[in-house]
């Protein structure tokens, strides 16, 4: 069976928002820079899981997450400090702090394991939104493929925004030369790029659900959207608003 | 964006919209209060979801419902991409974005700390 079919949904979708999910379940499955595809996917799962984990509906009620204690609802397949920073982003992205990601590195989640994690959380996020959104069911997770992770790390780093280092902006060049044009980029598009496949995963699945980054710079109508460009960035303004992001 | 947006076309807008006023949502902007309400349902998980996807589909169609949808969980991914990696506004759009920050009163939120301390530092 295909992943993505969304011949059989209520609504037409467009065939590029099915090909970018399609091409993410593939490289979900594989072995990324830190993570095996076994635990790729598994970070995939926890992220589903995470939603109704009683641990962190006591802790978004709680004053601060650290008051409550308890173990969440897991299936045992991740280390214990990977499950809680898979379910903060999902549940309480907004109390996450340097300390926590600091802490997490002493607990054994190194900043590219972090930041790949990241990754596939956000990326499974936003693929199961769009299916609850249109009230189709999430598709199966795939069956992981074999291989060694690469610990590949870009040649130039910098710490001087957020909890991670990131590429700089004139840090665009080679192996990361296509990650955006030279000194042309946002402190949100270097947010994941510690681990650069992260970032060109985010960049695949933006080109097909919201726009690219070429197509960002028409502030009217993309012709391929039914949307014009007011009416994304309500929901987009409207979305970000409800989750309490400043950025 | 959604300023600028708003600029480049010349369209009246009520930034208001972004804070959940479905009455600002119906300046300037087309099926506005109706996208409105389907991105505020997606992002709180509310459970009126099938009700509101019915009610933007009855007055804008598929088409419209289908690319809100991809919009609206893009941007249950960004939020979780800034926040959990602490990312600061840049610095370009912390100075452009000031009187449009207090309009909302958007510094009410937690991971406004990342921000605020840099143009504090970025004034002095």
């Amino acid at each position: 069976m295909t992943a993505f079919d969304y011949s059989a949904a209520p609504y037409a979708v467009r065939d590029d928002i099915g090909r970018e999910h399609r091409a993410f379940w593939q490289r979900l499955a594989e072995p990324g820079s830190w993570w095996a595809g076994r635990e790729r996917v598994a970070i995939a799962r926890a992220s589903r899981r995470a939603w109704d984990c009683r641990l962190c509906a006591a802790r978004k009620a709680a004053l601060s997450p650290n008051a409550v204690q308890g173990e969440h609802d897991d299936d045992g397949e991740l280390p214990p400090v990977a499950v809680d920073a898979v379910h903060r982003i999902v549940t309480d992205q907004s109390r996450i702090t340097r300390r926590y990601v600091e802490d997490n590195v002493t607990a054994g989640l190194s900043k590219p394991a972090y930041v790949e994690l990241v990754g596939v959380v956000v990326a499974v996020v936003s693929i199961d939104e769009f299916h609850r959104a249109l009230g189709l069911e999430p598709e199966p997770l795939p069956v992981p493929q074999p291989g060694e992770v690469n610990r590949y790390q870009p040649a130039m780093l910098r710490e001087d925004i957020g909890f991670v280092p990131t590429v700089p902006p004139e840090g665009a060049v080679g192996n990361e030369a296509d990650l955006w044009q030279p000194m042309r980029t946002a402190n949100v598009v270097r947010a994941l790029s510690l681990v650069p496949d992260a970032l060109r995963d985010w960049r695949a699945l933006a080109s097909a659900q919201y726009l690219s980054f070429a197509g960002m710079q028409n502030f009217i109508k993309d012709e391929a959207r039914s949307l014009s460009r007011m009416q994304m960035e309500l929901v987009a303004a409207r979305v970000s608003a409800v989750n309490e992001c400043f950025y | 964006m959604l300023r600028a947006s708003a600029q480049t076309t010349s369209t009246e807008l009520d930034i208001q919209a972004v804070n959940g006023d479905a009455g600002s949502a119906a300046i300037g902007i087309e099926f506005g209060p109706e996208l409105m309400r389907f991105a505020e349902s997606v992002a709180h998980r509310s459970a009126d979801l099938p009700k509101r996807r019915q009610e933007l589909i009855e007055a804008a169609g598929p088409a419209i419902l289908v690319d809100a949808a991809g919009v609206a969980a893009n941007f249950q991914r960004m939020v979780r991409i800034a926040d959990a990696t602490g990312i600061p506004l840049d610095s370009k759009a912390a100075t452009a974005s000031r009187e449009l920050r207090a309009e909302l009163h958007l510094e009410r939120f937690p991971t406004a700390r990342y921000s605020l301390p840099a143009e504090v530092k970025m004034d002095a």
